[in-house]
């Protein structure tokens, strides 16, 4: 069966009939061929195909195509100016956040909504924000670091 | 610099589940609900008649098209007991362990795929399965392998030095015995890859989320006839490995599959099928006994050792193997040591196939050891960290050899303990500890220390040292880099970036490595090999680069070599500052203007007109020293205060301390990046990973739901110290470490939990210790 449904992803407007059965992780992944959104687990265990679905994080694969009829979707892909890198996203390589990176995109959309909502927050706030979101390769600790690193970068107002 | 990272952060991954080919199809597996049982029938006519179905592939096609899958060990030639099933990629007459996969099903979408699945009848027979080592171990089990008498796979005596005499000359003899669950690396991508033959030319390309992919070309063209030169493996982005990468049993279903339809076929694993049928690892039990002097000297270890292989451990994979570096890392750091002995089982069972996984077999023998240490420091009441100092071998005893052959390098292990328990501030948590016992809280400081073997090159099996390395300029002054260090999220391109860089005193941003693939003869990355023979490899190729580069630059510019000098690019003269050209001038020289014909006669006539070297590189002290499988041995120390939860069991880290020698560090965040996630995978080993099988070889827990790893929130803060004695083995004196952090930070934590429980005088028998352990222990030990 199929649905039609309209979203906004990045930006851009779409317009598609999709599978009933079809997740969000899938339309995104292979119609809209945008593959930062990566599948982990297809559980909602492990973040990594974390998207921001009308500004707030979810696993877009617990989530049905046909549940976003008229939702507004960001994915990293979406952060980036043209070519240029989001602050974030320097923040992740320059405090060597990224080892394999398939964890990275969901990740920096997790820490992306908490730096746009918590005007400030501990380390322990930092953990907690982003316990959804599996990384076997870190260990976190350079993830914390860049998401801290990352919070002067728009407290000084290089952020968008 | 930091391409690769420029493009994962900003979704340009290039990772198996990315690639998408014209007209490629989807393949998936079906498994086995049971864990042993023989397949009466396949009948997969209904599910054919599905549309969008291509092909379906079983056992019985299988064991037609293909040959059985190759061992990669085997010692059976050699006289030992050692024995390597027959076994194909999909369940030929029995299934083994569950989630054994008994077809695979190639469609045009997974979906279909999976609605395919539904319609396979497959009817089975039951068999009684074994899937408790201690029953497989019994006469009159069931048997994994009908044409085995019993399910002793491998069986090993290793036996160093005089053990009677290490136990005559004892003053006491203790009892140890230790588990280890069963876990494994569990990457957030799993296994998968892209197969795509064209039978006009009989070439099978392949992208592959693999480690090695010259070792899993010639494992895949073996499995399916192909000459080698006819299979190719790119290795995509690699979403995590762990050793778990380091198979490619399934891959080679993929290939036939494409062989089978004509069209590229693509295989994504979904987590349920890693957990199940992926590689599983530890699951080892020691029983023995040490013998000491009171002043806490370690003079030997009798112990009995068996491995829980699941359904084997050669051929899907290279676990068998892993039973030697166990028993000879036992000794450790340690130099008293006047005997070791060991039965070593690796006993077959029905569960899923046992492969790599960080630390592989020697992570084993180190942790039994810093257990054997901890027991020692409680019963002897000596502190744990006076025992290790009064053992360790000294710094002027380099190269050391070990009782059990390996010749250790270099290193100051009283350094680096020290500098541990001072970051570790090991006297305030000991004061600390005692005041809070006081108001009824259980804080325990654990102490563990690791000498861990890197670099491997053992006959007889598909480890045995290769690596090969190729630099070269390009025809406008870049610079391409290839070897066989696998890119697998451990950082091994900047690594090889900046070693490269240095090397030939060319601009870091010049440097491209190479997207791997098996067109480098090399064993890839496992063992923390990295950086010991790829590295080796590329060193030994930059180098000679370097002098062909400043022999042309010196003809060019008209002066002697030896007063040629490059920095940043530009080859310059170091008597005559006028005389300069960059990187980029030269090639041009070299390649074109005026070229070749403008070299020097002799290099013409030694055909040396290129600026392309390759070289290999094989460990010199394996060369000096055959017993010395491995090339380097870095060490390590941790240190962890945890404070035990008496009530529910809880473990809490309260601090976590970590220093290490590598030798020379090549990159210093991502030699830290390693440790932290090592240390990290360490703690949820040691708290909470364990993959539980029912007693009729049902995985339980097949999901991040149920496998619990550590999030963010269970990674305490870690304060990490370097030492630096350099390898006097390799290139730069680096050794590798990539394994270590995972071995100790389990040991630290286990061995600060007991401490911790030490008023309730138990002994941590086991691993993971998940609060109800840690409950039913405090219980027992209460009941008396
Ligand atoms: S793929 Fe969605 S949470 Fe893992
Ligand atoms: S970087 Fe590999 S999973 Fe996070």
């Amino acid at each position: 069966m199929k649905v039609p449904i309209k979203t906004k992803v990045n930006g851009k407007l779409y317009e598609q009939e999709v599978e009933a059965r079809s997740t969000l992780l899938d339309i995104l992944r292979d119609e809209l061929k945008i593959k930062s959104v990566h599948r982990g687990c297809e559980d909602g265990e492990c973040g990594a195909c974390t998207v921001l679905l009308n500004g707030k994080p979810v696993c877009s694969c617990l989530v049905l195509a046909a549940q976003v009829d008229g939702a507004e979707i960001t994915t990293v892909e979406g952060l980036l100016k043209g070519d240029e890198l989001h602050p974030l996203m320097l923040a992740f390589i320059e405090n060597h956040a990224v080892q394999c990176g398939y964890c990275t995109p969901g990740v920096i959309m997790t820490a992306y909504y908490l730096l746009n909502n918590l005007a400030d927050f501990t380390d322990e706030d930092l953990r907690r924000g982003i316990e959804g979101n599996l990384c076997r390769c870190t260990g976190y600790i350079h993830i914390i670091k860049a998401i801290k690193a990352a919070k002067k970068c728009k407290d000084s107002g290089n952020w968008w | 610099m930091e391409e690769r990272e420029r493009r994962l952060v900003s979704g340009k991954g290039f990772y198996v589940d990315d690639i998408e080919l014209p007209n490629m199809a989807h393949c998936i597996f079906v498994g086995s609900p049971y864990a042993h049982a023989r397949i009466k029938s396949v009948d997969v006519s209904r599910a054919l008649r599905l549309n969008g179905v291509l092909a379906i592939i079983t056992g019985k096609e299988v064991a037609k098209l293909m040959d059985p899958l190759p061992a990669t060990s085997n010692y059976e030639a050699i006289g030992w007991h050692w024995r390597t099933p027959k076994v194909y990629p999909l369940a030929v007459d029995k299934v083994r362990f569950q989630g054994e996969p008994v077809a695979a099903i190639i469609a045009e979408h997974p979906y279909i795929a999976l609605d395919a699945a539904d319609l396979i009848d497959i009817e089975y027979e039951l068999l009684p399965p074994v899937s408790d080592v201690n029953e497989a171990m019994q006469p009159g089990s069931p048997l994994v392998y009908e044409e085995w008498e019993d399910n002793m796979q491998v069986h090993l005596e290793f036996n160093f030095g005089d053990i009677d005499a290490a136990f005559k000359e004892a003053d006491r003899i203790l009892r140890v015995s230790w588990h280890e669950g069963r876990v494994s690396g569990f990457p957030i991508e799993a296994r998968g890859c892209v197969a795509s033959y064209d039978r006009i030319t009989g070439m099978l390309n392949m992208w592959s989320s693999t480690q090695a992919p010259f070792l899993g070309r010639q494992y895949i063209s073996s499995a399916l006839r192909l000459p080698t030169n006819k299979v190719r493996i790119v290795v995509a982005d690699v979403g995590g490995a762990f050793g778990n990468k380091l198979n490619w049993w399934k891959d080679t279903v993929v290939g036939l599959g494409s062989i089978v339809t004509g069209r590229p076929v693509k295989w994504v694993e979904s987590k349920r099928e890693l957990f199940l049928t992926g590689s599983h690892n530890r699951d080892v039990t020691w029983e023995g006994e040490v013998a000491v002097k009171n002043d806490g000297s370690i003079l030997g270890v009798k112990a009995k050792f068996v491995k829980d292989l699941g359904v084997e451990g050669t051929n899907r994979g290279s676990a068998a193997m892993g039973i030697i570096p166990a028993c000879c890392s036992v000794p450790n750091a340690y130099r008293l040591f006047k005997g070791l002995k060991i039965e070593a089982c690796g006993v077959v069972t029905n569960k899923s196939p046992y492969c790599a996984y960080r630390g592989y077999g020697k992570d084993k023998g180190i942790k039994f050891m810093e257990r054997i240490m901890q027991i020692v420091s409680r019963e002897l009441n000596i502190e744990p960290e006076q025992i290790r100092l009064g053992n360790f071998i000294q710094p002027h005893q380099f190269p050391y050899k070990q009782i059990s052959g390996y010749v250790y390098d270099s290193g100051d292990y009283p350094a680096v303990l020290k500098k541990a328990l001072k970051l570790g501030k090991v006297d305030l948590w000991r004061e600390k500890q005692r005041q809070a016992r006081k108001q009824g809280k259980y804080i325990g400081v654990g102490v563990a220390f690791m000498v861990e073997p890197a670099g491997v090159a053992a006959p007889h099996c598909i480890y045995g040292g290769l690596t090969q390395a190729r630099v070269r300029i390009t025809s406008d002054g870049l610079v391409e880099v290839e070897n066989d260090q696998t890119e697998i999220g451990q950082g091994s391109t900047i690594t090889r970036t900046k070693v490269v860089a240095n090397i030939l005193g060319a601009k870091i941003d010049d440097i491209e490595v190479k997207r791997d693939s098996s067109d480098m003869p090399g064993s890839g990355v496992y063992s923390s090999r990295g950086a010991v023979y790829p590295t080796g490899a590329l060193i030994r190729a930059a180098r000679e680069l370097r002098v062909r580069m400043i022999k042309f630059a010196g003809h060019f510019l008209n002066e002697e070599p030896a007063h040629i000098d490059i920095t940043d690019g530009v080859f310059h003269s170091t008597k005559d500052p006028t005389k300069r050209m960059s990187l980029k001038e030269l090639a041009d020289c070299a390649y074109f203007r005026p070229g070749p014909r403008g070299l020097p006669h002799d290099m013409q006539v030694k055909h040396e007109i290129l600026l392309d070297v390759s070289a290999s590189w094989f460990s010199p002290n394996t060369a000096q020293n055959p017993t010395s499988t491995y090339a380097t041995y870095c060490s390590g120390a941790d240190i962890a205060v945890v404070e035990v939860d008496v009530e529910t069991g809880a473990v809490s880290i309260l601090k976590y301390a970590h220093v290490h020698d590598a030798g020379t560090l090549l990159d210093k965040d991502v030699v830290e990046g390693q440790i932290f996630g090592g240390i990290v995978q360490g703690i949820g080993e040691a708290l909470s990973e364990e993959l539980v099988y029912t007693r009729s070889g049902e995985l339980l827990n097949n999901s991040y739901t149920d496998y619990v790893m550590p999030t963010a929130q269970d990674s305490p803060d870690i304060v990490m110290g370097h030492i630096e004695t350099p390898s006097p083995f390799t290139e730069l004196g680096q050794k590798g470490i990539g394994e270590a952090p995972v071995i100790t930070s389990k040991a630290a934590i286990i061995n600060a939990i007991e401490d911790a429980l030490s008023p309730f005088n138990i002994r941590v028998p086991e691993s993971p210790a998940t609060r109800e352990r840690i409950r039913r222990w405090i219980l027992e030990s209460q009941e008396g």
